[in-house]
């Protein structure tokens, strides 16, 4: 168990350097203020361009009153307006796709939202399996009918990730209301049948109107920071090799594995504390938070991948620098423009260069970082589960390995061995 | 014999410039081995490839027989020249890391780590990360290092470099203890005459790489010379010829020679001549200016041994 004496030894060493463990907090906490403070007051109270494409084709209550739950959907979002205020949160057109399609590679709007032919049976069957469980009297009919609902538009685009965020927080919202609806009228006039379930149901939507550019932005900061750790254990790495510590340790009968595995507990350990403070810091000032426990647990797993990723990286700076100085500036010229290209800052252009399982492919895809970036976002800022994320985490986990596999070759055949 | 190292005409290149040359040398088990050289002499170099951390361009280093390269790892330790610590941990802290590292089962490594922390002055310290303690506890500390897992041979790179001399002392009986008590086959490289002298059983002297004696110091001492050097500069340099020759009829007095206007006396024990030496200048009726008593360095065996002094 020669790896957990080193886990403990980094671990130690990582704690009672202050200066350089709040570098690691301290650094992205800073930029997550800056980033809060210049965009959270951006993207709000100002409408953001919809185009709904209705393709709803109705269905009966069970009281026989016909009923377009899209129709009601695209009402609620054309009548939601901001809290406290006169501004409209939705500016809603309903051209046709393809129109809709071209529209969004324009940019004249910032998001598409289509509801399926079958979403007023799946509302319906909904009403039904919430009357049947409130009532405890089976149903005949309590199929489940699934619809989904798709946004569509330009990942790139900024304006896009704000809209899919507010429109997020508003179909929850839409289906948990009808659930609720349902129930109190079951539950106010007991034995008599409900009669009109969606009578009021136009109303503005509380909470996710304020959705900002932050909210968008924040997930990249937390991946700026596991980005940046990248420097910091290689600083610590050549450190090992620069002040002959490491030779202490390759002289004795500990191996490569040892070394590099047990340096890979306590780092993962930073960066689950990266993701909880710097998750808690943009919540605090004015991150809409959707996910729930479960979205941190995800967060949580997303980020130590990520983490792995850039201890990897950090063992090929490693390889080469020649002492902590050297490191970190290689590391930060590394880190900072990797943090770009993953679009850690501000999204970067769509320029798709094939496509695998379905999912179109851009260059920056190569790179570990971005499926953190896109899964942490998923989760935190739109209250994605792991089905949402698991494509993600997947490509994430292989590039990760790629990466491990070559900074454990070359950290081991430079620093490792007799040198000659 | 019974050769615990066997380091057959090792070289180390470094871009051109040969570091160590062709060097050849067998220790024998259960022997203090000095290595004793003016700075960039190569003993770090060469130390570095009989401990296998270092690959030499060519020759072989043999422990016991085998390839330094594929021995038991627990066999060597090697305290560094320069302090090779963790600056967050503990003495104690350290200790048992390294013993870890060694597969020194926990209930021993446990005894082992006090009795070091005992031995080395530093139990009250056990406790202290490493950046807060002085130079000489962080000596003792990189040393004990070395010693943890209790290794047949110990590889020491100039031990008392930055120590007082009491710490010196310590060392010096501590090192012969490894030696006389355990029988453990110690390497000291030195810059030192005296210390090369008190403690080893043989020493080789090496500069530019390579090799010019090997032998114990006893026979070295009667080559080279001996003794402390008092080194003077009178009020009336004109009459440094004169004292001289007066100085020479002083009992147990090596040599006196001028060297740029300095009167460089080398003798036995100088401390407890500087009366005599006094006398002899004042009885001449002249005033001493400046006067410095020191051991004999390896800057005067140098000199007698290649002609050329020390370069730094
Ligand atoms: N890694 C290295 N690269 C180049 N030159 C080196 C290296 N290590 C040592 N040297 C050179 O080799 C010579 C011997 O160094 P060293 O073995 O440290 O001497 P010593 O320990 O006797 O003081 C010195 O001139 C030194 O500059
Ligand atoms: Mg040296």
């Amino acid at each position: 168990m020669k790896f957990l004496s080193i886990a403990i030894k980094d671990l130690k060493e990582i704690l009672r350097d202050r200066r350089g463990f709040f570098f690691i907090l301290l650094f992205p906490m800073l930029f997550m203020l800056v980033f809060g403070f210049a965009f959270g007051g951006m993207g709000g109270n100002t409408p953001h361009n919809l185009a709904v494409i209705n393709y709803d084709q109705g269905s009966v209550l069970p009281n026989n009153q016909s009923v377009n739950f899209g129709n009601n959907l695209t009402q609620i979002l054309e009548n939601a307006k901001y809290p406290n205020s006169n501004v409209y949160v939705f500016n809603v057109t309903q051209p046709s796709e393809s129109n809709a399609d071209q529209q969004l590679k324009q940019r004249k709007i910032d998001a598409e939202l289509i509801i399926p032919q079958n979403f007023s049976q799946a509302s319906v069957s909904l009403i039904n399996n919430t009357i049947s469980s409130t009532t405890n009297t089976p149903s005949a009919s309590s199929s489940n009918i699934t619809s989904t609902l798709i946004i569509r538009g330009d990942t790139g685009y900024i304006n896009f990730g704000t809209t899919q965020g507010i429109l997020t927080g508003i179909l929850s919202q839409y289906k948990d209301e009808i659930v609720i609806d349902t129930q109190n009228n079951v539950r106010g006039t007991p034995g008599a049948q409900p009669t009109e379930y969606l009578n009021s149901k136009v109303e503005p939507i509380a909470g996710t109107g304020d959705y900002t550019t932050f909210d968008y932005l924040a997930p990249g900061m937390i991946v700026f920071a596991i980005i940046l750790l990248a420097t910091t254990v290689a600083a610590s790495l050549t450190r090992e090799v620069d002040k002959g510590t490491l030779a202490r340790l390759k002289l004795s009968k500990m191996r490569g594995f040892d070394l590099l595995f047990g340096g890979l507990i306590p780092w993962s350990l930073v960066v689950v504390a990266q993701v909880i403070i710097l998750l808690a810091v943009a919540i605090i000032i004015g991150f809409h938070w959707q996910g729930g426990l479960n979205s941190i647990l995800l967060a949580i797993l997303v980020g130590v991948i990520g983490g792995i990723a850039s201890i990897s990286l950090a063992m090929i700076i490693a390889a080469f620098a020649k002492n902590d100085r050297q490191a970190a500036n290689l590391g930060t010229l590394i880190t900072v423009p990797t943090s770009f290209l993953v679009g850690a800052f501000f999204p970067l252009p769509q320029e798709p260069i094939g496509t695998f399982m379905g999912q179109s492919f851009q260059i920056y895809d190569f790179i570990p970082w971005t499926h953190t970036l896109n899964a942490l976002r998923s989760v935190l800022t739109y209250g994605g589960g792991w089905n949402d994320i698991s494509f993600q985490v997947g490509i994430s986990v292989l590039l990760t390995i790629i990466l491990f596999v070559i900074g454990v070759a070359l950290f081991s055949r430079t620093r490792l061995r007799a040198e000659s | 014999m019974d050769y615990i190292i066997n380091a057959q005409n090792i070289t180390k290149d470094f871009d051109g410039f040969k570091a160590v040359d062709g060097l050849s040398l067998q220790v024998k088990k259960g022997e203090v081995f000095g290595f004793l050289g003016p700075n960039g002499a190569g003993k770090t170099t060469s130390i570095n490839m009989i401990v296998g951390l270092l690959k030499p361009t060519s020759g072989q280093i043999l422990i016991n027989g085998e390839d330094v390269q594929k021995i038991d790892k627990g066999l060597i330790g090697i305290c560094p020249q320069e302090l090779v610590l963790w600056d967050n941990l503990t003495c104690k802290e350290s200790l048992t890391l390294i013993g870890d590292m060694y597969e020194v089962p926990k209930k021993i490594l446990k005894q082992r780590v006090n009795k070091l922390l005992k031995d080395l002055l530093l139990t009250y310290k056990a406790d202290t990360v490493v950046t807060k303690l002085s130079g000489g506890m962080k000596r003792r500390l990189n040393l004990a290092l070395a010693l943890v897992h209790e290794p047949e041979i110990i590889v020491l790179d100039e031990p008392s470099e930055g120590l007082d001399p009491q710490s010196k002392r310590v060392l010096w009986n501590y090192i012969k203890s490894l030696r006389d008590d355990e029988g453990k086959t110690v390497i000291l490289t030195t810059h030192l005459m005296d210390e090369a002298d008190k403690l080893s059983n043989r020493v080789a002297i090496i500069d530019h790489g390579q090799l010019i004696r090997l032998d114990t110091p006893e026979n070295l001492k009667k080559e080279i010379g001996e003794g402390d050097v008092v080194e003077m500069k009178l009020s009336k340099p004109q009459m440094n010829n004169e004292i001289i020759k007066s100085l020479k009829s002083i009992q147990n007095i090596l040599s006196v020679v001028e060297v740029d206007g300095v009167i460089n006396l080398r003798a036995m024990d100088a401390v407890s001549k500087l009366p005599k030496i006094m006398d002899k200048v004042e009885s001449a009726g002249v005033q001493i200016a400046d006067i410095s008593v020191r051991q004999n360095t390896l800057e005067d065996v140098f000199i007698e041994l290649t002609g050329s002094s020390l370069r730094e």
